[in-house]
């Protein structure tokens, strides 16, 4: 027993010695290698089946869409990507041909004869289209095609005779999806789709190589091949992710032109050079705060959003930049507005909440937007005063002062006493459902209920898991909602306008069930009309409109802060552009150096 | 010995079925449905209605009833809609709205096993019972399980990724750093044990005992949270994260060795009471009066009658050594069996969890069996009659 004792002890010892004499990072590559953090998994990476942000930001650097937005121009402006110039639009807006550019390669691989990627083709588009609306693919996507595309919805119910998605036959015809030739692309519309442009810019839209289907199948979330910058190198599903050049990436460069500050700010100093610079893009997925905030002192991440708990030793806020000791590492604040909208949501279909507006108002009136915001986003965030997002061409400014987003609690309790006489007798209690896993879901589930208390009603809140509260949300069996928030891929604001049109009734958007002719008759109009003052006009008619009958709580919107190292180049925030690492650029020099230079900031602290 | 083993595999027949009805009942009815989810915000019903069948959602839970071949589905489905938008009329001018939310038929299971259940009554009713007899399926949500997990095929997670693989590849960088943790935690905590049982009554003793019960008082996340911060950020000792760039055992020394120290309160007392127990006999008296040195008696008498309950211990942890540890693996990024676990409850990916599940529930039965066995192996006086 004694010797094996020992040869234990020696065995563990002897694990453990060589790895805890090797701490030093080993010998430091020339390549530019630019380190991102993820603070959840990427769910997938075929451009048809992405549905969530990270999804998007790591497909969009494999896989490029036919437009994309301008990396630096504000407002923001459409610009071809594998498209050969703007669209050419039929007078009733019906027809769209898109040239397609010649000499766009697909990156490398085995699905291609000999392991060589082949030439980018029309047809691309046309099977990547019809495999979104395949019902066998089950694409989360085909919801923004749904009676579009002449015969893409006749194609749809073709494909439900075969039992899985790779029996379907794509050489199936479809009357408004076709390739002319390999260069011209036509696409015929049921009635004017006025964001078809901007849904081209998401990679949703992405070419997708037929033969990659058939080699991958159902794995094509783990195979993305696309014509973009970079191509999926090594990806350890649980914990790291990296991206590298893609050596068959065309001749494409830096812009030349941008915003008006753009030149000050050195934006344009890398104008004209060819892109991408950085030669590996590593995503580390990180759940935890402590290791991705102590990661990104030491040098390891190269940019990083602040965790709630190091906000105040990192930033100044009266002074909206870094504290001293963050400066000191020569680490730079970028704050930036992500078109979002947070709300606590009614469900009118409900007989207390529905029929009785003063009640709804009331809820409104009694929520103080600003604790709130202070109280679980370090007053990061700003709050929200309508529908329609300040970075949206038809925000209206104006409806800061309209007061629907106003804290007045002595109005709502006023309000209550009219709400009761609606009601015929005393509000029965309210029920409050959110989605209960973690402590801050609880945190923000009890400050709600404070509020609603405080007006003098009686509330519960029931705290289910995610699933259950999607369905019971969907299905109108949920009186309250607090869980609610959208983010915005395009800068018009028809998106935020559905989630209010009858015809979206959950599940396809309206959880609220708000349903109003008048609305519903300005909706159809605005679905087909191009942006200019009409449109404008009509949207903010039509969000007023909503805002008045109070259908949800407004809460706030996400403002992103977010930390970078000083050798992070070309940076510039897009809300709706994914892949713009391509544009930026690390000044690899200062990246190895940091170590050294910094140390001994680690022990004064 | 070999009747003993068949009796013992059998046993654990029904258990294996019970894990399985427990995880069935756990997962698919308490924990709802989860076809929106997989379908993405904002699908369609069609799309909802598809996943449905894709994961088999819309068959019977246990068992059930199915459509014949000559029996309409489709205008069963014409009918329910009709009815629904008739009923949605009707409650619309009541309300004073334009409309009410209606549910597809595929959808709505509830009027699928109304209409299915007619349709079995009709057939009783008109005395056609072979047709009503072949209505009724076994081909259920349940059945489904059953194979799944007695073929091993658990088929894929919510990401599309097949169950088996991700198991596959957990368990290497869990038992990295499982393995070392526990043989760590076992070596010095048997060994104090000793030291602490014989030093009794010394301050020695009391000196172990109190520090064991303030480790064992401090949250295992502080333990993760400091040794982090102040041996890997501030003294630069290990990594912080673990990077593929790098071999795995870089990224394990330490929280194995945070594993060690957080466990070790709690596994000394424990030994340190089986080896007081032992060295209170009177055999080891008897070995000192013969003028035995302390480490033999130690080391070749009590350690080994001290035997069953750290056999007990130790083979009973080694099914929970693939489970690796949840809050470690998360903090460090080891891609192991832990994290997948968290991973799938966050995502609620109940395919993954019920898959981790059964795996868990078969290994500790037959390490409950291996168990009864070693006790053998240790102790002439045990026998399998």
């Amino acid at each position: 027993m004694n010797r094996t004792v020992r040869t234990i002890c020696l065995l563990l010892v002897g694990s453990l010695l060589p790895a805890g004499c090797s701490k030093k990072n080993g010998p430091v590559s020339n390549d530019k290698v630019f380190r991102y953090p993820l603070v959840a998994k990427v769910k997938s990476m075929d451009p048809g089946n992405v549905e969530d942000v990270y999804g998007a930001l790591i497909a969009s650097h494999i896989c490029e869409s036919l437009y994309t937005y301008h990396y630096l121009k504000r407002p923001y402006v459409i610009e071809p990507q594998l498209a050969d110039g703007m669209p050419e639009i039929s007078d009733d807006h019906l027809t769209y041909t898109i040239k397609i550019k010649k000499g766009v390669f697909y990156q490398d691989d085995s699905c291609f004869p000999d392991g060589k990627g082949r030439e980018l083709k029309a047809d691309d588009f046309v099977f990547a289209f019809k495999r979104i609306a395949n019902i066998r693919y089950v694409s989360p996507n085909w919801g923004g095609f749904k009676d579009r595309i002449v015969g893409l919805d006749a194609f749809r119910d073709y494909t439900a005779q075969f039992k899985n998605e790779f029996e379907v036959d794509y050489s199936k015809e479809v009357e408004g999806l076709r390739a002319l030739d390999d260069y011209t692309l036509v696409i015929k519309l049921v009635k004017p789709w006025p964001q078809l442009l901007d849904d081209l810019t998401n990679v949703v839209t992405a070419p997708v190589p037929k033969e990659a289907v058939d080699l991958y199948q159902k794995d094509m979330n783990y195979h993305p091949i696309g014509t973009g910058p970079y191509y999926l190198k090594k990806w350890n599903k649980a914990v790291y992710l990296e991206l590298a050049k893609n050596p068959n990436f065309r001749k494409e460069y830096y812009p030349d032109q941008g915003a008006a500050d753009d030149a000050a700010a050195g934006l344009l100093a890398a104008s004209g050079k060819p892109l991408p610079f950085i030669d590996r893009i590593i995503f580390r997925i990180i759940e935890e705060e402590q290791p991705a905030w102590l990661l990104f002192l030491r040098g390891e991440l190269d940019v990083m959003g602040i965790p709630k708990d190091n906000f105040s030793s990192a930033v100044d806020f009266g002074a909206l930049r870094p504290t001293e000791a963050i400066r000191q590492r020569g680490i730079q604040l970028d704050i930036y507005d992500q078109p979002s909208l947070y709300y606590i949501g009614f469900n009118l279909l409900d007989p207390v909440l529905g029929k009785n507006k003063p009640l709804r108002q009331a809820i409104s009136l009694g929520f103080d937007r600003k604790k709130f915001n202070e109280l679980f986003y370090n007053d990061r965030w700003t709050i929200a005063h309508g529908l329609i997002d300040p970075e949206m061409n038809e925000y209206d400014p104006n409806l800061v002062e309209a007061g629907f987003s106003a804290y007045d609690p002595q109005q709502a309790r006023r309000l209550i006493t009219e709400a009761e006489k609606i009601q015929g007798g005393p509000i029965p209690e309210l029920s409050i459902g959110t989605v209960g896993g973690d402590p801050f879901s609880r945190q923000i589930g009890q400050f709600v209920q404070r509020q609603i208390q405080a007006i003098g009603l009686k509330v519960k809140v029931e705290y289910v898991d995610w699933p259950t509260y999607v369905e019971q949300m969907n299905k109108g069996d949920m009186q309250v909602f607090a869980g609610g928030g959208v983010r915005f891929n395009a800068p018009d604001a028809l998106g935020v306008l559905q989630m209010f049109a009858t015809k979206f009734f959950a599940p396809l958007g309206n959880s609220f069930f708000y349903s109003n002719p008048e609305y519903d008759r300005l909706y159809d109009q605005a679905e087909v009309m191009f942006p200019g003052p009409a449109r404008t006009e009509l949207y903010r008619r039509m969000e007023r409109m909503v805002l008045a009958d109070y259908p949800a709580v407004l809460t706030n919107r996400r403002v992103q802060w977010t930390l970078r190292h000083g050798w992070v180049k070309n940076f510039k925030p897009h809300p709706f552009l994914y892949g713009y690492f391509k544009y930026m650029d690390v000044d690899s020099e200062n990246q190895n150096s940091y170590k050294s230079r910094t140390k001994g900031l680690e022990k004064e602290r | 010995m070999t009747a003993y083993l068949i009796r013992r595999l059998l046993y654990m027949v029904p258990i294996v079925i019970g894990v399985l009805l427990a995880t069935f009942v756990l997962f698919k009815v308490v924990g709802g449905d989860i076809s929106q989810q997989i379908a993405g915000k904002n699908a369609d019903l069609e799309t909802i209605a598809e996943v449905r069948h894709e994961y088999g959602f819309d068959k019977p839970l246990f068992a059930g009833l199915t459509p014949l071949a000559g029996d309409d589905w489709q205008a069963a489905r014409q009918d329910y809609t009709a009815a629904i938008k008739n009923e949605r009329q009707v409650r619309a001018e009541s309300e004073n709205r334009s409309v009410l939310p209606i549910s597809a038929f595929d959808l709505d299971l509830k009027a699928q096993r109304k209409w299915l259940g007619d349709l079995f009554r009709q057939r009783l009713n008109a005395h056609q019972f072979g047709g009503a007899l072949e209505m009724i399926t076994l081909d259920s949500q349940f059945s489904d399980h059953f194979k799944h997990a007695l073929t091993f095929n658990f088929g894929r997670a919510l990401d599309r990724e097949k169950i088996s693989d991700k198991i596959l590849l957990g368990v290497g960088p869990s038992l990295s750093l499982t393995i070392p943790m526990f043989i760590g935690t076992l070596v010095v905590s048997i060994s104090m044990a000793l030291l602490v049982a014989f030093l009794r009554g010394t301050v020695w003793d009391y000196t172990i005992v109190i520090l064991c019960i303030i480790g064992l008082s401090i949250p295992y996340l502080s333990f993760i949270i400091f040794g982090q911060y102040f041996f890997a950020y501030k003294m630069d000792w290990f990594p912080i994260f673990y990077s593929p760039d790098k071999p795995m055992i870089h990224s394990i020394i330490l929280p194995a060795l945070i594993g060690i120290a957080a466990g070790l309160g709690g596994s000394l007392r424990f030994y340190r009471t089986v080896m007081l127990d032992e060295i209170r006999s009177d055999y080891v008296r008897t070995a000192f009066a013969k003028g035995l040195t302390t480490r033999k008696v130690l080391f070749k008498h009590v350690l080994k009658n001290a035997m069953i309950p750290i056999v007990t211990n130790v083979v009973l942890s080694i099914p929970f050594l693939v489970l690796g540890s949840l809050l470690l693996e998360r903090f460090f990024g080891i891609p192991g069996i832990g994290y997948l676990m968290i991973e799938a409850i966050n995502a609620r990916d109940f395919f993954v969890l019920n898959a981790l599940t059964f795996m868990m529930a078969l290994l500790i039965a037959v390490f409950t069996l291996l168990t009864d066995i070693c006790y053998a192996w240790v102790d002439p006086r045990v026998t399998f009659d």
